[in-house]
């Protein structure tokens, strides 16, 4: 994919150890803004489906009256999904089970806050 | 809402589809109009409608990427206030057919072009060969367009 001007936020998340990819996605259509995967990670059909199960999740907690969705961590049994948006956009990460969730967490959120 | 197919092959897939994106409407058609199976239409004259609707569109879309790109633009999409319509290129065996989809902000254009992708490959499977020598609009449209639209809405 081509570089974005969100490619610096991308490469902060990547480098961490065990993180197999990152997304921007849009959070209404689902579709690729950016991204860096490994190989093996089917990125359109991932983005698709998380930012659908993101947006769900967003509308859940609302109406239970939690207020607004920032941080959503996905625990499957071989590796982890983390998503954090603003702004119609989402972050998303695929990372291995092993990973630092409190480091990685911080460092989401952080890019999160510097999306435009 | 209801499904139905004017053959018997559509069904599954179709009905797959719906499923997992979560549209209002779908229909499978012919380019030229004629429909194969459809979900969410009450009314026959709305189905032909959309069916003669989304033949102009798939035209002038393809004529236009020509133009532009040298080729035709396989999928369409356009996003309204309250509800989008996707409209998709499906390859069948010896020729092409036509997805149209209608969805609101409950499902995304992500997750149709995913579901898209698996209804391609279903069609691709389970359609039986259009005819190579078939003129665009055959002698016998009419009579074969209603007879589908019959089939469906339960006057055959």
């Amino acid at each position: 994919m081509a570089t974005t001007p969100f490619a610096p936020l991308l490469q902060s998340i990547i480098r961490h150890r065990g993180v197999t990819g990152v997304l921007l996605v849009g959070e209404d259509d689902g579709l690729v803004v950016d991204s860096v995967l490994q190989v093996g990670v089917n990125g359109a059909a991932f983005a698709a489906l998380t930012a659908s199960l993101y947006r769900k999740a967003r509308r859940s907690a609302e109406a239970a009256g939690l207020g607004r969705t920032g941080y959503f961590e996905l625990d499957a049994v071989d590796g982890r999904v983390l998503a954090a948006g603003k702004n119609e956009l989402v972050f998303i990460v695929v990372a291995e089970a092993r990973i630092n969730v409190g480091l990685l967490r911080v460092e989401l959120l952080k890019a999160v806050e510097r999306l435009p | 809402m209801r499904m139905s197919v004017a053959a018997s092959w559509v069904e599954a897939p179709l009905k797959q589809f719906v499923d997992d994106a979560r549209v209002h409407y779908a229909v499978l058609l012919h380019p030229s109009g004629q429909v194969l199976g459809q979900y969410g239409f009450a009314r026959s004259v709305d189905v032909m409608t959309a069916c003669a609707l989304a033949a102009a569109i798939d035209a002038s879309s393809r004529a236009l990427g020509m133009l532009v790109e040298g080729k035709a633009f396989p999928s369409l999409h356009y996003a309204g206030r309250e509800r989008q319509i996707f409209l998709a290129e499906v390859p069948a065996p010896g020729g092409r057919l036509l997805l149209l989809a209608v969805f609101d902000w409950e499902s995304s254009l992500g997750l149709l072009q995913l579901y898209h992708e698996e209804f391609r490959a279903r069609v691709g499977e389970m359609a039986p060969p259009i005819a190579h020598n078939a003129p665009a609009i055959a002698a016998d449209f009419e009579k074969e367009l209603n007879k589908n639209l019959a089939v469906m809405f339960g006057r055959a």
